[in-house]
């Protein structure tokens, strides 16, 4: 614009400096010029004077306008980068919010694996101080798991529990136990179900499904659970998910046939209480006799559990789990057991979960036992204050309420056995598989023996 | 036997509540598939193949359809976000190679009833984030 301007201005100049030139030649030239030409040229000069002027001040209108552009332009892109810059903010936001609080990874070790033989699993040590006792080490456990995968859909798994204890105080010593934790053929027939063969982990509750070392936040386990439920049983599962929504909700299940508890009785008639073999496979009398098996009649089970996921880190899964079968075919005496249990997500950092516990045996000497109890346990973890504190964020908290009520006597209509436990506690995250955790239990009983405690805990998933 | 009632009712109903959720999964193979075809096929009674089992193909022919009802399909991201810290903490995908994910997947899809199909979205999203 300013340059055809300028040129423009630069002709005319041009074209009037010829003018004045012209006007000036000597009176040779002149004489050959009329009046009428003459007052032709002026006019002609004149007006390209005027149109000059008028030329010279549209461009400074167009000028200022020029200006004017160029502030807004300014002013618009200014607006714009503040514009991107809420954008990006709000994104980087929504992906913050979103993200799982960070923890610190573990080096992937290529080398110790091969493609479909695996071994993983979990090893801690313990540190505990009874009160009452001295403080020690408590126990090491080292607890390997091995999967083998043959193809698309059969798996292998088995778990071995390698634990080294103090012997209680009284005898001198440690002991050190070897167990099969669980051995179980996975096969898997469609997207819904799954066949389980072998030594499982029995589905009542989620507890012992879900309580491996690095997997559990208190060191020890809900008493009822160790004190009323077999943990494991030797048998065959089916099981399986069916999604029931658009979100992600599914029905879990669980049916499985297992040998079950078993009598440790030695004479084959007697169904006394204390017979009880929780763990019993197949309650084989000990006097070597194989056919007087006491155990003729296997366990049957179930669970049936809802999970329902209302978006990532938040969701709730309850579910009803059940287990009877006759522990001593001698008196025709069942076990059975009924379990309820719930697990709560709220966000990235909350959780809590609990379990009521309730079985029943009968036996020749007192009648039917009732035994129950129950846990809720929270954790909390610090990093969703956003306090930008790396030690802090590392920290959970956790609690956990407990309670065992054993041997109930129908004749006076109590229980004979009521312990109450109140557990506080942290877990650090080295990282998400290395776990320092710290608890004290308060301990509320009417058996003199259970003492309040404080355990350290130091274990690593692998 | 006389003062367990309420323990053997508990007992009883978790049974037959199994015992229904099995017959489901039998059945579920079968009659699953079809049945999110109709559910979603059904109202736009336009659509021509409503013998394709393929969900993803159906829910592309939706919105077409001009269907409110839309079927999210969760990716592998969401579901693993939704899964794999619930039971402990998150396992992260550099932690372990592709190969290893596969037998890992079998495992976590047993161990926490997951069903196939959003194992399989896990597995991809792990795998094309592993550690290699
Ligand atoms: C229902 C609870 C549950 C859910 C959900 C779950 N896991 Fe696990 N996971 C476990 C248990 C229990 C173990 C410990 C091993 C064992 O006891 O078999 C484990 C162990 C692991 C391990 C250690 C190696 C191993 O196989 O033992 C990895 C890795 C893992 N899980 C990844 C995942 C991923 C990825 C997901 C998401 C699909 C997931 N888990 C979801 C229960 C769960």
């Amino acid at each position: 614009m300013k340059k055809t301007m300028k040129t423009l201005c630069g002709i005319l100049r041009l074209m009037l400096a010829g003018c004045v030139i012209g006007l000036a030649l000597p009176s040779r030239v002149a004489a050959e010029v009329s009046d009428a030409d003459f007052n032709a040229l002026k006019e002609t000069v004149q007006k390209l004077g005027e149109q000059v002027q008028n030329l010279q001040q549209s461009n400074i209108v167009q000028q200022q306008t020029h200006a004017q552009d160029l502030q807004q332009i300014q002013q618009l892109q200014q607006k714009l980068t503040e514009t991107q810059q809420i954008a990006t903010n709000a994104e980087q936001k929504s992906i913050e919010a979103s993200m799982t609080q960070p923890m610190p990874r573990q080096p992937i070790d290529e080398a110790t694996v091969n493609h479909n033989f695996m071994m993983m699993g979990d090893a801690e040590f313990q540190y505990a101080k009874i009160a009452g006792q001295h403080g020690a080490f408590l126990q090491a456990d080292f607890a390997p798991i091995f999967l083998y995968r043959g193809g698309d859909n059969i798996l292998f798994e088995a778990g071995f529990d390698t634990t080294l204890a103090n012997n209680a105080p009284g005898s001198g010593g440690y002991t050190t136990t070897f167990n099969l934790s669980f051995a179980q053929l996975d096969y898997v027939m469609n997207d819904y179900m799954t066949f389980a063969g072998g030594e499982l982990i029995l589905p009542l509750g989620t507890y012992t499904e879900r309580g491996a070392g690095w997997l559990n936040k208190i060191p020890d386990n809900p008493l009822a659970v160790d004190a009323l439920l077999p943990g494991t049983g030797l048998g065959v599962e089916l099981r399986g998910g069916i999604p029931v929504g658009n979100a992600g909700e599914s029905l879990n299940y669980e049916v499985y046939v297992v040998n079950g508890p078993g009598s440790s009785d030695t004479t084959g008639t007697s169904g006394a209480a204390g017979n009880l073999d929780l763990g019993g496979n197949v309650g084989v009398l000990s006097d070597g006799s194989t056919v007087a098996n006491l155990h003729g009649h296997p366990s049957g089970g179930a669970r049936l559990g809802f999970f329902v996921p209302f978006k990532p880190h938040y969701d709730l899964e309850v579910g009803v789990s059940g287990q009877s079968g006759e522990w001593d075919d001698a008196g025709n005496h069942l076990w059975s057991a009924g379990v309820l249990d719930a697990a709560l997500h709220l966000g990235a950092s909350f959780e809590a979960k609990g379990e009521y516990i309730a079985t029943r045996y009968g036996s020749d000497d007192i009648g039917t036992h009732y035994q129950q109890g129950w846990f809720v346990q929270a954790g909390y973890k610090l990093a969703g204050l956003d306090l930008e504190l790396p030690l802090i964020n590392n920290l959970e908290i956790v609690g956990r309420y407990d309670s065992l009520h054993g041997i109930y006597d129908s004749a006076d209509n109590a229980f004979d056995f009521k312990t109450r436990r109140y557990t506080v506690g942290y877990v650090y995250y080295f990282t998400n598989t290395l776990l320092f955790e710290g608890d004290y239990e308060f301990l509320n009983s009417n058996d003199p023996s259970q003492a309040d405690q404080f355990i350290l805990q130091l274990s690593l998933g692998f | 036997m006389k003062t367990s009632k309420p323990l053997k009712v508990l007992v009883q109903t978790t049974f037959a509540a199994a015992v229904a959720t099995v017959m489901l999964g039998g059945l579920a193979s079968t009659t699953l598939f079809s049945a999110e075809t109709n559910s979603v096929a059904a109202p736009p009674k336009t659509d021509p193949a409503p013998a394709s089992t393929n969900s993803a193909a159906v829910n592309a022919k939706a919105p077409e359809a001009e269907q409110p009802v839309l079927k999210h399909q969760l990716t592998g991201a969401e579901l693993y976000s939704m899964h794999c810290n619930r039971c402990h903490p998150e396992r992260y995908p550099t932690e372990r190679t592709a190969a290893q994910w596969k037998t890992i997947m079998l495992h976590m899809q047993v161990r926490a009833n997951i069903p196939g199909d959003q194992a399989r979205l896990i597995l991809q999203y792990l795998q094309d984030n592993s550690g290699r």
